[in-house]
């Protein structure tokens, strides 16, 4: 058969060529396979995030379809995940929405990283009438815009902040004043202006809110200023790399307050990794923590069984930003179940419908499509370990003050 | 250019002009991002390919249209209106910017331009109450169909495009192209036969910001929503040098060619390689550099003056005969 | 006390700036190339470090001699191989030249090593001293003085060796240096060798100090012109100045006006001083 090498070589580099080029479209033949699009920064500042939203997502897929796929009105669909990279670059984002709903066909849409890319894109699947999760969207601005299509899994950025300063009032400890450090960006920025709010109604002193500039390789001169200022507890926020650099830098200069809370980070295991002991005693706030133990439907079940599907496939815990992508897919299985159908419109309806429990915990949306069964966990490092301290259901430890080198 | 050239490019731009005649919308975008690369590099082509000065400014030009445009939509000014402010404030700022740091040469000019970009990017995330910092701006929503506005964005950034294009044409024409043709060759000299070297440069430069303000405002009204780190992306400078020199720095339509290959480049790489795009993408620059070190403008040049001196000889027999 | 503690805070940042520029200074002072693929070098250097001391137990300023051997080698071949060929083009070629490498360098570390943030734990970590109301970090402060006794070093090199007194022949004069008998092409090599090697030794230091990532290239870059403009071209003592300068200067800004004002004071000022005395603090003419 092989009688002519050199062509035989031409034509499956042609091939292969071909396919590259035709390679989005070729999927579109296949039958009996629901579709979702998931837009993702895999390269850029944010393609950390990007990869832990992956996996999560990976895990349901695979698993879903392990188990024989999604069955609608009787018949079985397989699964597929279409994954573009959007270089973490926000309009980017946005052309990709529209790319995988106008040409790839997608009949779902996971929406891309963060506040800010999902607000964006949600405009694009809202017009195409495309049902969207958002599996990492925190910010009360990106649902209420009167979208209709846009379902989101994090509680409001208020839920995170206000559990906190509960916490640390009602204790024994002497607590009065606060320094907030935040970095001037969308996420961070909005955290700390919750925080700002909620210390402020637990009757705490704010000393001093300062901002730094994404980018910034040196907080010395901040973090001398705040060491005058003595305060008791410091709210720094950012993403991992920056908050790992505050909490040397703290370290290095001697400022040493009797609470020390970071957001977003340390309910990253990288944190942790990164910064050894000095990550003891660091107080944080998450949306989701594998300590909770729900018994729910869909894939997984119970969280137990997910954290047991996690580790095997990743060798580690899920953190929250990983099991908010798969929340995000069984939601979606859930969904598409109950309507008995892929009509995009019937599976919106079920999705504003639904009342029900997953491994992730209860899953209600609100009016605006945002989440509101869930109380995010607080938690802090202790012995180089993420512990819950509220709420009480799932409580593993007590608040510990002090303890901050 | 000839006469036959130019109403063949006439016919080509013609032809481009009708794509939204095929419906769909994801083609549509795609000529849009034309429309706006094609403006930023032959923008930046009289500043870096006929004056030779090879700035990193047009990404703190496009920031600059696009916060101009996006404040003044914000404020209830009219779209249009609202674009003409932003490619004039653009112009404004590249002129002052140009007074301030065209006497630098090379790479220190190089470095100026570049370094103006940051810290507009850094005072347009601090400066909160004016541009909402780093939580970005959000663009009143128009009331139109989708396929309407994708219609007419991809006009309006189309007829950038265009505009662009006749104005590398008339610059190249006139007395500036010219001038700058001297001042990249020997700016001294120039200014010895009385070449007004300062003169020129400011206004290749302000050349070099008016569209791109203009393509910034288009872009923020086009995508909604703006921020800091996206609008003054130092990609955003270097993305038009490198379409320039693709298809042929200094010359009328090289540029516009670049723009295209690059999209199509860019948009095959970054659909086919999940998470290699921008290696196999650096390849391809790499590549370019010593494949193609004119452009393929160059290329084409050379080639039809390869042809030429291999017909030499029959020319000479025919002239004798 | 407060502006003495922000003033070393901002000389120790200033040490370890200056150690990140001296190397992309020294190529685009002898090459004439702005060399876009530095900060990737440095991040190179960084995992060089990182996993000589998760898997060997090597401390990084140990590292300094393996990573800078790394970078010298990856450096010479990359001259050697490919931008000698396009040396003496317009200075954009050079440029575009490298960004692609660049591109493709990132990428690569990006797939190799994941954007994942690592950091090196020091067993036994030096920890801090305190001076009255002072504070000084002593792993910071010892590698900065590696980064500063590194650009000594260099300095040395480039005035008593023989391959240092043909770089800087090359530097001022290629064609009499060619005629003098230097082997422009090698000492071009060597050059960009040395200068990734800077490169590699500094990301060796600052693997104690930053969070490791591809993604932090682009911030060290940024860094590396600024301090080379500041200091002056091609100058080893205007490097060193110029981060010293820098460090200083942005620990004030963000005293006085707000941290997220520091490098916005920083660069203005360098428009500045571009405006008006092009060739750096230093004063030497730059080699163009």
């Amino acid at each position: 058969m092989l009688k002519n090498p050199v062509k035989n070589a031409t034509a499956i580099l042609g091939a292969m060529l071909m396919s590259t080029l035709l390679g989005v479209a070729s999927s579109a033949f296949a039958e009996d396979v629901i579709r979702v699009g998931a837009p993702l920064p895999l390269t850029g500042p944010l393609s950390p995030e990007g990869e832990k939203q992956k996996r999560g997502y990976d895990l349901w897929a695979k698993t879903v379809n392990a188990e024989g796929g999604i069955s609608v009105g009787g018949k079985s669909y397989q699964v597929e995940i279409e994954y573009v990279d959007y270089e973490s670059n926000t309009p980017r984002a946005v052309q990709t929405a529209e790319r995988l709903i106008s040409e790839n066909d997608v009949d779902f849409l996971f929406s891309p990283f963060g506040s800010g890319a999902t607000k964006a894109a949600s405009g694009v699947s809202e017009r195409y009438g495309i049902p969207t999760i958002a599996a990492t969207a925190s910010s009360t601005a990106v649902y209420n815009q009167g979208y209709r299509y846009l379902f989101g899994t994090f509680t409001p950025n208020a839920t995170l902040t206000d559990p906190l300063a509960r916490l640390v009032k009602n204790s024994d400890e002497e607590i009065e004043t606060v320094a907030i450090y935040a970095r001037n960006d969308l996420f961070p920025l909005a955290i700390a202006e919750e925080m700002e709010k909620s210390a402020k109604k637990h009757g705490f002193e704010v000393v001093s809110f300062s901002e730094y500039a994404i980018g910034t390789m040196d907080h010395a001169s901040a973090l001398t200023v705040m060491r005058r200022e003595e305060p008791d507890w410091v709210f720094a926020t950012g993403y991992i790399n920056d908050l790992i650099l505050v909490r040397k830098q703290m370290s290095d200069l001697g400022l040493s307050p009797k609470v020390l809370t970071m957001i977003a980070g340390p309910a990253y295991q990288e944190f942790i990794d990164a910064t050894g002991d000095l990550s003891n005693n660091v107080s944080s706030a998450a949306w989701w923590h594998p300590a909770v133990d729900y018994d729910g439907e869909g894939t997984f079940g119970t969280t137990d069984a997910y954290l047991e599907a996690f580790k095997e496939e990743y060798g580690a815990r899920p953190d929250y930003a990983e099991a908010s992508a798969s929340a995000a897919g069984v939601i979606l299985q859930l969904a598409i179940q109950q309507a008995g159908t892929l009509d995009p419109k019937a599976v919106r309806d079920a999705l504003a419908n639904m009342d029900t429990t997953t491994f992730y915990g209860p899953i209600r949306f609100g009016d605006t499509g945002q989440i509101v069964s869930l109380e995010p966990p607080v938690f802090q490092i202790q012995d180089r370990e993420a512990k819950v301290i509220y709420p009480d259901s799932v409580k593993q430890t007590d608040l510990q003050f002090g303890g901050i080198e | 250019m000839n006469k036959k050239a130019v109403v063949s490019v006439a016919v080509v731009v013609a032809i481009i002009a009708a794509l939204p005649v095929l419906g769909d919308n994801y083609l549509m975008r795609l000529g849009t991002m034309f429309g706006m690369y094609a403006t930023l590099a032959l923008s930046w082509n009289i500043i870096g390919g006929y004056a030779g000065y090879p700035s990193f400014a047009t990404a703190a030009f496009f920031g600059l249209g696009a916060y101009t445009g996006a404040l003044l939509q914000g404020a209830g000014v009219p779209m249009p209106l609202a674009w003409v402010a932003a490619c004039a404030s653009a112009a404004l700022f590249a002129a002052l910017l140009g007074l301030a740091i065209l006497h630098l040469k090379g790479h220190y000019f190089a470095i100026a331009s570049l370094i103006v970009g940051e810290v507009l990017v850094e005072v347009a995330t601090s400066w909160r109450s004016l541009t909402g910092g780093g939580m970005g701006l959000n663009l009143p929503v128009l009331r139109m169909g989708v396929e309407a506005q994708s219609r007419l964005f991809f006009w309006s950034m189309y007829t950038l495009g265009v505009l662009a294009l006749l104005m590398n044409w008339l610059v190249a024409r006139s007395r500036l192209g010219f001038g700058l043709n001297c001042i990249r060759q020997n700016e001294d000299a120039s200014a010895m036969v009385g070449i007004n070297t300062k003169r020129y440069k400011v206004m290749a430069f302000t050349c070099s910001a008016v569209l791109v303000g203009g393509a910034g405002a288009m872009y923020a009204s086009w995508v909604y929503y703006i921020e800091p780190p996206d609008v003054f992306d130092v990609l955003t400078s270097v993305k038009p040098i490198v379409m320039a020199l693709l298809g042929g720095a200094g010359t009328v339509l090289g540029p516009a060619i670049g723009a295209g290959v690059f999209l199509v480049m860019e948009e095959v790489v970054w659909r086919n390689f999940l998470d290699v795009h921008s290696a196999i993408l650096g390849i391809l620059i790499v590549a370019l550099i010593f494949l193609l070190p004119n452009g393929l403008l160059g290329l084409a040049i050379r080639r039809r003056k390869a042809a030429i001196v291999a017909r030499l000889p029959t020319l000479a027999k025919r002239r004798k005969a | 006390m407060l502006y003495l503690q922000v003033l070393i805070n901002g000389l120790v940042l200033g040490g370890l700036y200056a150690c990140i520029a001296v190397g992309f200074s020294l190529v685009w002072g002898v090459l004439n190339v702005i060399n876009i693929l530095h900060g990737s070098f440095v991040i190179l250097g960084s995992y060089v470090a990182y996993f000589a001391y998760v898997h060997l137990g090597i401390h990084p300023f140990y590292s300094i001699i393996l990573a800078g051997a790394v970078l010298f080698a990856l450096g010479y071949a990359l001259q050697l191989g490919l931008i000698n060929r396009v040396v003496g083009a317009p200075v954009l070629t050079t440029l575009v030249l490298t960004f692609g490498l660049d591109l493709l360098l990132n990428n690569a570390m990006l797939v190799a090593f994941s954007a994942d943030y690592r950091s090196i734990q020091l067993a036994n970590p030096l920890g801090r001293m305190d001076l009255g109301e002072v504070t000084l970090p002593l792993d910071r402060v010892a590698s900065m003085l590696f980064a500063l006794g590194l650009t000594g070093l260099l300095y040395l090199l480039l005035g008593r060796s023989r391959i240092g007194r043909a770089i800087v022949a090359v530097r001022m004069d290629r064609e009499a240096a060619a005629l003098m008998g230097v082997r422009v092409r090698r000492v071009y090599a060597i050059t960009f060798g040395v200068g990734a090697m800077m490169a590699g030794a500094a990301g060796s230091l600052l693997a104690l100090i930053f969070p490791i990532s591809p993604l932090n290239s682009s911030e060290f870059l940024g860094i590396a012109f600024v301090v080379c403009v500041m200091g002056g071209l091609g100058s080893i003592t205007g490097a060193m100045i110029g981060g010293l300068a820098l460090g200083v200067i942005e620990s004030f800004a963000a005293l006085f006006i707000g941290p997220e004002h520091g490098l916005t004071i920083a660069f203005t000022l360098l428009i500045l001083l571009l405006m008006f005395k092009p060739t750096g603090i230093m004063g030497r003419r730059g080699y163009e």
